[in-house]
C-alpha cells in the first residue's frame, strides 16, 4: 500500500465520517523492523448480514476500507484489489459493546450492597462539625470535601490500554466498551475503547461517556471509617454534593452581576459536575445503585434534581419489586452474570440455603426478557461475568423469553445509544467503524455457536483456524429450563382484603380513650377511617358490608412501636460524624423486611424507624404504617411530624467502642452538652446568613445538616432523644428549652423515673423499655417500674421494642406495666398505643379507637395482656394485612415452594453440566441481598452499643 | 416453770430437728407437682423440708399458720442455665466472669466465681426463681457448671452442688458462604469441600479427644498408677465413666444429629442444651431420651420463609414427640440480668402448643431432674425441700406479682436493687409543688 494512498485514504474517511469526534486518521509510515499490518481492504463475501437487530440480508457483501465499512449490501461482484473472504455459510453482526466494563489491575467489581459486617463504626479524627475537608482532598488538590466525591476524574487519563487483556472480550465478540471509573460515589468519567491493541490514542472512541454515581458507602473501608459509611450517609452526600453544585452556579451568576474583590471560585469537581445538571445536561448521569430497592432511590434523587432520567446499573435482583426498581423512562445496564447453585457437601446443607437465595438463582435468567419488556431500553455488560460464561447466560435468557432482537439491540444498539457513539457503533452501515463480528452458521444465538472472527476498526482478530470445520451438531446443552418456579414476593405481599365498610361486631373494644373498654358496642369503618362507634350499628349498614363477629375476642388499636430499627437497609447508623443530621432514614426504608410481615402477626401497624445512637445528632427517623406491599416510600405515613434522633450517655461518647475511640469529640457528657449548643447555635448563624443572603438577593449555599436543625429550633422536627441517666436527660432538656425546644421523646430514658416531674413539666415524652437493664453501666438503675412511676408523674409514657423480636409481642410488654406499676390494663395499653402516637404526633390519626381516626386495628383471641392470646387480624387503613389463618398457610406456601426450588437445585447440581459452571457465579448463589441481609443481622440500640459486632456475640 | 420455760427457750435455739419451727402455709391453690394442681391446699414445712402436703395437712404443736389464701403456691423456679452471680453488667468487662480462655478446661467449675452479692440474684428471685444452673462458658470443653440457690451468706452457703455436669460446646457444622464483601477484613469462605473436610476433622478430634481420656481413666484405674495426674482429665473421670451427664450444647440440626451420634455410640449420658433446631428432630430425641434445654423461644426464625412463631411453637412439637423440654434463656452476660422473665417464656410455648403441665414442668421439675436433684427440688411433694413461691395469679401471666418466696423453709426477702430505686424515686417530693 502506497503512501499516497494512505493519505487519501484519510482523507476521503475524515470526509465521510465528519460527523466522528475521534479521527481515525492517526496511522503512520512504519518504521524499519516494525510489523507490517497488512492492507484494510476486505471484502466479505456470502454471508448473512445482520445490519442491526432488525434488518438481515442474505448473501451479502460487506467492504472495509481501513478503518470503516465502506460498502455494505448486495453487489454481484467484489471490487478490485480487496482481499476476499469467504463467508458463505457465515453471519456477520455489528460488533458487540458493553456499555459498563469494569476492569483494571484493581479487579474492581460492580457494588452489591449487601450485609457487610461494620467495620470500625467510628468518625474521622479531624470532625470540625460538617463534613470536613479529609486527608483526600489535602493530597489531592481542590475539589469537593467528602471522600469519594471527585466528580472530575476522568479514566481517560488513566487508561493504558497496555496492561488491559481484551482478548476474553473479543472472543465473545465484544468490540468496543464503555471503560466505567471504579472508585468513589462520584466516580468521574470513563472513555469508550475500542478493545484492541495498538496506540491509546487510536482507542478512544470518545474519551468522556457520562457521570457515574455509586451508591457506595465508601467511608466504610477506611479504618478508622469516614463519612459516609452507611447508604443514608451516601444518599445524603450526593443530595448535598448536588446543591453545592446547582449553589455554585448561582453564585457564579450573581458575581456577574456584583463583581467581588474575592471571586468565587469554582473547583474543577463543580464545573465537571454542571455539565450534568439543568440547566445545561448535557453529559449524561449514570448510576449504579446496588440494589433492587436502591434503583428506585436512584429514579427518585434523578426526578428531585431534575436530571434527565439517568442510566442505571441493575444488578439482576429486580424480580424483587420490578414495579419499584423497572421504569419505562430509564435505560437500564444488566450485568449478565447469573448465580449458579453448588453441590453442597450433605443433604442437611440445603437447610440453610434460604428461599431468597434460591428465588434469586432461579428467577435471574428471566431478568433479561423482564427488563426489555418494562424499560426503556435494556444492554448488557460483561462485568461480574465469567467470559466462559457469557454464551450460555445469553442462551439461557434468550430460552427465559428474551427475544434474539432484543437481545442483539442489548448488545449492540442500545449500549452504543446509552454510550453517544451510535453514529460509529452499533449497526453494520456504510461509513461507520468496522466493528462486527463473524460466526459460523446461521446465528450467533444458539448454544455452542463459534465465532469465526472478531473485527475491530477494520482489523480481523482471528478466533478459530480458517478450515476447522464448525460442529453444529455436538451439543451440551442442558435440559431445557421451563421457566421460573419462584413466585415473585409481590403475590403474597398485599392487603388480603380491602372491604369498603366493616362492622367489627361484638368485640370488646380497648378504645385507649377516656371510655376504656366498651362491651357491647360495635365499631364500623368505612373507606380505611372509623366511621362510627355505639350500640347497634347494623341498622345503618349499607348492602354488602363485612361483618365481622366478635364475641369472645377483643379489639384494640393497632400497636405502634415507638423505637424501631427493623425495616432499615444499610446500615442504622450513620456513625462517623458527631451529627449526621443530614440523613435520613427515609431514603432507606426496607419495605421488603420479613419484619413487616412477622410485626404484623403482633398486631402492629405502625413503627419509629429511628437512626441508631452513634452520635449526638443522628439522622432524620421516619414513621411509617407496616402497608405489606408498599413502596418505601408509601409506607411513610405522610401525615407524620419530621422528627430527628439525638442520643446521650455511653454510645455517643464512645464508651464501648474499644481503646480506639478516643478522640471525636464528644468523649465525655460535659462534651455531649456543648456539641448540642455548637450546632444550635451554627444553626441560628446559618439561619442569620441565610436570611442576609435573602436580603442582599444573594445565592445561598443550603447546608442540610444545618436546615434539619434549623427545622428543630423552628418547631417543625420533633427531637427523639435516645437518653439514659437522670442528670444527661435533665442538662438535655434545659439546653434544648434554652433553644425554646420542646423535646417530643426520650428513648430509653430508663432514669427518667428519677427525674419525671421535670420530664412532665417540660412536656416531654418518655418512650422506654418494660424492664431491660445491667447490659451497660449507664442502665444499672432501670427498673421495671419505671413506665408507671412516670406515668403517675404525669408523663406520657410508651414501651417500646427497639429489636424486630420484642415488635412481635409488644402487648405482652405492656402487661408489664399491670405487673410493675399496677397501671388499669387500659392505661398499660396506651403505653403501646395511644401514648406513642402522641409521642409521635400522629395521635390525631391513630393510637386510639376514636370516630374520624385511622381504621388501624388489631383483633385478639383474648385479653391482649394475656399470655394466652394471638393476634388474629391486623388492619391498617381499613384494609385486612395480616390474619393469622392466611398467615400460616402463606409460610406454608413458602415452604413448599422452598422446597421445590431446592430439588429443581439439586437435580441440577447432580446434572453434569454443573461442573462448567464457574466459580464466582457459585459464590454469587450464597449472596444475601440487601433488602434480605438486613433481616439476617438486625440492629438493636441494646445489643450492638451502636457501634460494631463484637465476636463470639 | 421458769426453768422449763429456760430449757424450752434453749432447746428452740439449738439447731435440733426437734425443735425446728413448724409452719402450716395455708393457700388458694397450690402446684404440687407439673400436673397435680389442688385447690384450697395446704403445705406443712418444718425446718427446711416439707412434711405434708394436700388439702389440709396434720396440726403439730406449735405450729403457725401462714395464711396465703388469696395466694397460688408454686414450687421455686429454677433455671436451666444463666450466667447469674457470673456476670454483672455486660458492657463492663471487670465485671465478667462467665467464660473463660482455653479449648478444653474442664477443671473450671462456675460455682467457685459466684458474686453472692451481686446485684442481678435478687432481680431474678424477686419474680420466683430460688435456684440458677451456673454454666461456665468459652472453648470447646468450658468446664462444670454448679447449681446455686439465690439465697445464702456468702458463696459456700449458696452452692447447692459444685459439680453438676460437664459442657460441651459442639463444633460449628454449617458452612461459610457468606459472599465476599467490600469491607477489608472479610476474607473469602473457604471452599465448600475444604470446609466439609474441616467440620469432619473437628469431630475426629473431639472424638480422639474423648478416646484419650478414656485411655486415662483406665491408666489411672491400674493398682500401681501408670500415669500421674492431670487436672483436666482428673475433672472429667466422672463424665468419661458416664457416672454423670454432658451437656451438649449444639444449634444447628447437623451438629444436634453428629452430637446423637456421637453420644449414642460412647454410651454417654447427654443433655441438649441451645438447641435451635431441636424441633426438626424432635422424635430421635424422644426415642434416644435426651433431654432438651431449648433457649430460643424469642429468637426470631432464622429464614425469612419460616412462620413468626417458629420458635414459640418449637418446646410444644418437641414435647408433643415425648421429649422432657426444659425451657430456659440463652447463656451469658447478656441474659443475665433477664432471668426474672424465665416465667414468661415458659408461657410463651404454653400459648403456642406446649400443655400447662410441660410449661411448668420445663421451669421446675424437668430442671431438677437434669440436676439430679429431683429428691429435693422441682416439686412440692413430702420430703422434698420448703422451696416455694406464693403468687398473687397465675404464675405465668404477666401480670402475676410473686409475693412471698420460702427457700429451704427459710424467708426470702423480695426486695432488690429495683424496689430499692422505686421506693426512693417513688417518695420524691416533686420539686415544683412549692413554686405553684
Amino acid at each position: 500500500m502506497s503512501f499516497s494512498f494512505r493519505i487519501r485514504g484519510c482523507l476521503i474517511w475524515a470526509i465521510i465520517l465528519g460527523f466522528l469526534k475521534t479521527s481515525f486518521c492517526t496511522e503512520r509510515f512504519p518504521f524499519p523492523g516494525e510489523k507490517p499490518t497488512g492492507p484494510k481492504l476486505h471484502a466479505l463475501v456470502g454471508a448473512s448480514i445482520q445490519l442491526n437487530p432488525n434488518k438481515r440480508i442474505e448473501d451479502g457483501l460487506l467492504l472495509i476500507r481501513n478503518d470503516s465499512i465502506e460498502f455494505v449490501g448486495k453487489k454481484p461482484k467484489v471490487p478490485e484489489g480487496y482481499r476476499e473472504w469467504n463467508c458463505t455459510g457465515k453471519t456477520i453482526y455489528p460488533g458487540f459493546i458493553d456499555p459498563y466494563l469494569l476492569a483494571g489491575p484493581k479487579k474492581p467489581a460492580l457494588l452489591e450492597l449487601g450485609h457487610e459486617r461494620v467495620l470500625d463504626a467510628t468518625a474521622d479524627l479531624s470532625f470540625h462539625g460538617l463534613p470536613s475537608p479529609n486527608s483526600e482532598t489535602a493530597r489531592k488538590g481542590p475539589g469537593f470535601e467528602v471522600v469519594g466525591v471527585h466528580p472530575q476524574r476522568k479514566r481517560a487519563r488513566e487508561f493504558e490500554g497496555n496492561s488491559m487483556d481484551w482478548e476474553k472480550l473479543r472472543e465473545n465478540g465484544f468490540t468496543v466498551a464503555h471503560l466505567a471509573p471504579t472508585e468513589g460515589i462520584f466516580r468521574g468519567s470513563g472513555p469508550c475503547v475500542l478493545l484492541m491493541d495498538g496506540p491509546v490514542n487510536e482507542r478512544i472512541l470518545k474519551d468522556e461517556v457520562g457521570q457515574v454515581i455509586a451508591f457506595d458507602p465508601i467511608g466504610k473501608r477506611n479504618s478508622p471509617s469516614i463519612y459516609p459509611n452507611s447508604l443514608m450517609g451516601v444518599i445524603a452526600v450526593i443530595r448535598q454534593t448536588f446543591w453545592e453544585t446547582q449553589y455554585s452556579l448561582k453564585r457564579i451568576a450573581f458575581e456577574k452581576r456584583n463583581p467581588t474583590g474575592v471571586p468565587f471560585f469554582m473547583h474543577e469537581g463543580t464545573e465537571s459536575l454542571l455539565r450534568s445538571l439543568p440547566p445545561n445536561s448535557s453529559f449524561p448521569v449514570w448510576m449504579e445503585p446496588g440494589s433492587c430497592l436502591m434503583m428506585r432511590k436512584a429514579i427518585e434523587l434523578g426526578e428531585e434534581f431534575s436530571l434527565p432520567p439517568p442510566i442505571l446499573i441493575a444488578t439482576g435482583q429486580e424480580w424483587r419489586r420490578p414495579d419499584l426498581s423497572l421504569s419505562p423512562e430509564h435505560h437500564y445496564v444488566l450485568p449478565l452474570v447469573f448465580p449458579t447453585p453448588s453441590k453442597l457437601p450433605n443433604e442437611e446443607d440445603w437447610e440453610q440455603i434460604s428461599l431468597d437465595q434460591l428465588r434469586s438463582w432461579d428467577f435471574a435468567p428471566s431478568m433479561p426478557s423482564l427488563f426489555s419488556s418494562k424499560t426503556k431500553s435494556l444492554s448488557f455488560t460483561t462485568s461480574g461475568c465469567d467470559p466462559s460464561e457469557f454464551r450460555t447466560n445469553l442462551m439461557k435468557a434468550i430460552a427465559r423469553g428474551l427475544p434474539e432482537k432484543a437481545a442483539l439491540a442489548a448488545l449492540t444498539t442500545n449500549p452504543a445509544k446509552l454510550c453517544g457513539i451510535e453514529n460509529s457503533v452499533g449497526t453494520l452501515e456504510k461509513g461507520k467503524v468496522a466493528n462486527l463480528l463473524i460466526a459460523e452458521g446461521k446465528t450467533f444465538f444458539r448454544e455452542n455457536a463459534k465465532l469465526h472472527s472478531t473485527w475491530i476498526r477494520g482489523t480481523p482478530h482471528l478466533l478459530r483456524p480458517e478450515n476447522e470445520p464448525a460442529d453444529t451438531n455436538k451439543s451440551n446443552s442442558s435440559k431445557p429450563d421451563a421457566g421460573p418456579i419462584a413466585q415473585f414476593p409481590g403475590k403474597e405481599r398485599k392487603p388480603i382484603e380491602n372491604p369498603e365498610t366493616v362492622l367489627f361486631k361484638g368485640f370488646k373494644l380497648w378504645t385507649c380513650e377516656d371510655e376504656g373498654i366498651l362491651t357491647g358496642q360495635d365499631l364500623l369503618i368505612q373507606n380505611g377511617k372509623i366511621l362510627s362507634i355505639g350500640k347497634n350499628l347494623e341498622g345503618q349498614l349499607p348492602e354488602d358490608s363485612k361483618i365481622i363477629e366478635g364475641k369472645g375476642k377483643h379489639l384494640t388499636p393497632g400497636i405502634i412501636d415507638c423505637h424501631s430499627h427493623a425495616m432499615i437497609l444499610g446500615g442504622v447508623n450513620e456513625s462517623t460524624l458527631p451529627s449526621t443530621a443530614m440523613v435520613r432514614i427515609a431514603d432507606v426504608v426496607n419495605s421488603e423486611s420479613i419484619n413487616l410481615e412477622w410485626q404484623l402477626a403482633g398486631g402492629v401497624t405502625a413503627c419509629n424507624l429511628l437512626h441508631g445512637s452513634a452520635n449526638p445528632i443522628g439522622g432524620q427517623n421516619a414513621v411509617i404504617k407496616l402497608r405489606l406491599g408498599s413502596s418505601p416510600m408509601n409506607l411513610i405515613m405522610k401525615r407524620a411530624p419530621s422528627g430527628i434522633k439525638f442520643a446521650l450517655g455511653e454510645n455517643v461518647k464512645q464508651a464501648n467502642w474499644g481503646d480506639k475511640y478516643v478522640t471525636r469529640f464528644p468523649q465525655s457528657r460535659m462534651g455531649v452538652k456543648t456539641f448540642f449548643e455548637n450546632r444550635f447555635n451554627a444553626a441560628l448563624e446559618y439561619d442569620r446568613l441565610k436570611q442576609q443572603a435573602t436580603f442582599e438577593k444573594a445565592p445561598f449555599k443550603k447546608n442540610l445538616e444545618l436546615e434539619a436543625i434549623l427545622e428543630i429550633i423552628r418547631g417543625e422536627r420533633l427531637i427523639h432523644c435516645h437518653s439514659y441517666r437522670q442528670d444527661e436527660i435533665l442538662v438535655f432538656l434545659r439546653t434544648m428549652e434554652s433553644f425554646g425546644v420542646r423535646v417530643a421523646s426520650l428513648q430509653h430514658v430508663l432514669e427518667g423515673y428519677k427525674v419525671a416531674d421535670e420530664i412532665a413539666r417540660h412536656g416531654a415524652g418518655a418512650s422506654t423499655f418494660s424492664d431491660w437493664w445491667a447490659y451497660k453501666f449507664e442502665v444499672y438503675d432501670a427498673i421495671p417500674y419505671a413506665g408507671a412511676l412516670m406515668h403517675r408523674r404525669g408523663c406520657v409514657v410508651s414501651f417500646n421494642s427497639d429489636s424486630p423480636d420484642h415488635a412481635r409481642r409488644l402487648n405482652l410488654e405492656a402487661a408489664k406495666a399491670v405487673k410493675y406499676g399496677k397501671l388499669s390494663e387500659s392505661e398499660a395499653f396506651k403505653f403501646v398505643s395511644l401514648n406513642p402516637a402522641k409521642q409521635l404526633g400522629i395521635d390525631s390519626w391513630v393510637g386510639s379507637l376514636k370516630v374520624g381516626k385511622d381504621a388501624d386495628l388489631a383483633i385478639w383471641s383474648t385479653n391482649p395482656l394475656d399470655y394466652r392470646t394471638a393476634c388474629l387480624e391486623t388492619w391498617i387503613d381499613g384494609k385486612l394485612f395480616h390474619s393469622l389463618a392466611h398467615t400460616r398457610k402463606r409460610s406454608e406456601r413458602r415452604a413448599e415452594e422452598r422446597e421445590a426450588l431446592i430439588r429443581k437445585a439439586r437435580a441440577f447440581t447432580d446434572g453434569d453440566t454443573q461442573s462448567m459452571s464457574s466459580s464466582s457465579s457459585e459464590e454469587r448463589f450464597f449472596r444475601h441481598a440487601l433488602e434480605s441481609a438486613c433481616d439476617l443481622f438486625p440492629h438493636s440500640c441494646r445489643t450492638h452499643d451502636c457501634s460494631k459486632e463484637r465476636k463470639g456475640r | 416453770m421458769k426453768r422449763v420455760l429456760i430449757l424450752l427457750g434453749a432447746i428452740c435455739l439449738s439447731p435440733s430437728v426437734y425443735c425446728e419451727e413448724t409452719f402450716v402455709y395455708r393457700a388458694k391453690s397450690i402446684q404440687l407437682t407439673p400436673t397435680q394442681l389442688i385447690s384450697a391446699g395446704e403445705i406443712l414445712v418444718r425446718g427446711s423440708k416439707i412434711i405434708e402436703v394436700g388439702p389440709t395437712v396434720s396440726r403439730p404443736k406449735g405450729s403457725k399458720v401462714i395464711d396465703w389464701g388469696s395466694f397460688q403456691v408454686y414450687p421455686g423456679l429454677i433455671s436451666p442455665g444463666s450466667s447469674l452471680g457470673l456476670a454483672e453488667i455486660n458492657a463492663l468487662r471487670p465485671t465478667r466472669d462467665e467464660r473463660e480462655v482455653g479449648s478444653h478446661t474442664a477443671e473450671i467449675e462456675a460455682w467457685s466465681a459466684i458474686n453472692p452479692d451481686s446485684e442481678l440474684i435478687p432481680v431474678a428471685r424477686a419474680n420466683g426463681i430460688t435456684h440458677s444452673w451456673v454454666i461456665p462458658m468459652g472453648g470447646t470443653i468450658s468446664g462444670i457448671s454448679g447449681l446455686i440457690r439465690l439465697e445464702g451468706w456468702g458463696i459456700e452457703e449458696m452452692t447447692v452442688r459444685k459439680s453438676v455436669a460437664l459442657h460441651l460446646w459442639w463444633p460449628g457444622q454449617g458452612l461459610a458462604t457468606k459472599f465476599k464483601t467490600q469491607s477489608v477484613s472479610d476474607k473469602k469462605p473457604k471452599a465448600l469441600k475444604e470446609q466439609d473436610k474441616e467440620r469432619k476433622r473437628s469431630l475426629v478430634e473431639l472424638d480422639e479427644f474423648f478416646n484419650r481420656g478414656e485411655a486415662y481413666a483406665k491408666a489411672r484405674q491400674t493398682k500401681d498408677l501408670k500415669v500421674g495426674k492431670n487436672p483436666t482429665w482428673e475433672a472429667m473421670l466422672p463424665f468419661l465413666n458416664a457416672e454423670m451427664p454432658i451437656v451438649i450444647h449444639a444449634e444447628d440440626a447437623r451438629q444436634i444429629t453428629s452430637a446423637l451420634d456421637w453420644a449414642k455410640r460412647r454410651k454417654y449420658e447427654i443433655i441438649l442444651s441451645g438447641a435451635k433446631d431441636s424441633w426438626k428432630l424432635a422424635e430421635r430425641l424422644a426415642e434416644e431420651e435426651v433431654p432438651v434445654i431449648f433457649r430460643h423461644i424469642f429468637t426470631a426464625p432464622p429464614q425469612s420463609h419460616q412462620p413468626h412463631d417458629l420458635h414459640f411453637r418449637a418446646p410444644g412439637i418437641l414435647a408433643e414427640a415425648g421429649v422432657r423440654v426444659s425451657i430456659g434463656l440463652r447463656l451469658g452476660a447478656w441474659a443475665a440480668a433477664n432471668q426474672r422473665n424465665l416465667p414468661y417464656y415458659a408461657a410463651q410455648a404454653n400459648a403456642y402448643g406446649l400443655s400447662r403441665a410441660d410449661a411448668i414442668a420445663s421451669i421446675t421439675r424437668n430442671p431438677a431432674r437434669l440436676l439430679g436433684m429431683q429428691d429435693r427440688l422441682g416439686t412440692l411433694e413430702k420430703g422434698k425441700d420448703a422451696t416455694f413461691i406464693a403468687c398473687d395469679g397465675d404464675l405465668l401471666d404477666l401480670r402475676t406479682q410473686v409475693v412471698d418466696m420460702r427457700i429451704e423453709g427459710k424467708r426470702v426477702s423480695l426486695a432488690s436493687r429495683h424496689t430499692r430505686l422505686r421506693e426512693r424515686y417513688l417518695n420524691r417530693p416533686n420539686p415544683y409543688r412549692k413554686q405553684d
